[in-house]
């Protein structure tokens, strides 16, 4: 005679990651910090970038970094001069960080007086999306040259992205790349993000992110104060 | 390649379930995946396959189910189904929709076949 035992679970499979999440997000919180995902896939130019903005938040604000790689601490290296803090993780064979990664990670940084956590994912457009790190905004990187099709190819991190940031926009006239596709593909899933051109080689568009940075920081950190009366 | 990440998740939580329940093995697992997290059956059979390698639940049957997505228009408030990569409301024709269903990947049941002379 044949028995079946069966046990009904019913659990979201990603909610261990989500409750540490969770947490992190909390500690982001009490600390007043604004904390961004970026996400692209690799050469996208996200720690030139952060190369970049971090110098010109000073001195107002100070930036604390936390990088994700398969391997080397070659990214974190180079920010480790002008970020307050930068801490890398390795991820072995990981394609993606995950929040207890970046729960360790905080309990090695002092985030007093500390205005923005960059958090650099590894480079991967497809799994960094599934993993909530307890971020308070997402930020995708397409560069010009991986082309004016993947905002269609990769609809899921576009669709929650809260700021997408058209990079290398400098190579435009070398490349045969349409910014109209990019945006008509874009308007269909996420009517709500904003998009900006911009260049860390040339300058273009660093004032608006550094504008856009600003802003959402204030507005987070405004919600989160009416938070905590409520 | 997502689905390998997935299925790491999915194999502790498994394996967590029996545990608790003191299953002496995991033969069957009914999974559902909402078709905005774009798991491809396929690839998530041999990444499940291959996470659960070593563990209580390997060699087990995964039936995957999929749960088509449903969203609400933050604009005029219209609930429709949208597709992977056009979320613009029919309607209004603003794509800024709130997921409602479809998003998430949820561990429905983990069962055991327990044959007489054989299990426990």
């Amino acid at each position: 005679m044949n028995k079946k035992i069966k046990v009904n679970v019913v659990k979201n499979v990603l909610q261990a990651n989500d409750l540490v999440a969770g947490r992190n997000r909390q500690v982001f919180k009490e600390n007043k910090v604004f904390a961004l995902n970026l996400i692209s896939s690799p050469g996208s130019g996200k720690t030139t970038l952060l190369e970049k903005t971090i110098p010109a938040l000073k001195p107002e604000h100070k930036s604390i970094v936390i990088v994700g790689d398969l391997q080397t601490t070659r990214d974190a290296d180079r920010l480790s001069d002008q970020a307050q803090q930068a801490v890398q993780i390795n991820t072995g064979m990981s394609c993606h960080l995950y929040a207890n990664q970046i729960a360790q990670s905080l309990s090695d940084i002092d985030l007093k007086g500390a205005d923005f956590v960059f958090i650099e994912n590894v480079g991967n457009m497809v799994c960094p999306g599934e993993f909530d790190l307890g971020e308070n905004a997402k930020v995708i990187l397409l560069s010009v040259p991986e082309g004016d099709d993947k905002v269609a190819k990769y609809p899921t991190i576009f669709r929650v992205a809260d700021l997408i940031l058209l990079t290398k926009v400098d190579l435009l006239g070398a490349l045969d790349f349409d910014l109209k596709r990019v945006k008509e593909d874009l308007s269909k899933l996420n009517a709500k993000a904003t998009l900006i051109e911009l260049s860390s080689k040339t300058g273009q568009g660093m004032d608006q992110w550094l504008d856009w940075l600003k802003a959402k920081r204030t507005e987070g950190i405004g919600r989160q104060a009416r938070f905590a009366t409520e | 390649m997502h689905e390998l990440s997935i299925a790491m998740e999915l194999v502790s939580q498994i394996v967590e379930a029996a545990e608790a329940n003191r299953l002496p093995r995991v033969d069957e697992i009914e999974l559902e995946a909402g078709i905005l997290r774009l798991v491809v059956p396929e690839i998530m059979q041999t990444a499940f396959q291959e996470a659960a390698r070593e563990t209580i639940a390997a060699g087990a049957a995964l039936i995957l189910t999929e749960k088509k997505a449903k969203v609400r228009c933050n604009q005029c408030a219209l609930v429709f189904e949208p597709h992977v990569d056009d979320f613009t409301c029919p309607k209004c024709r603003i794509a800024d929709a709130k997921v409602l269903e479809g998003d998430q990947i949820i561990l429905k049941s983990v069962s055991c076949n327990l044959s007489e002379g054989n299990g426990k």
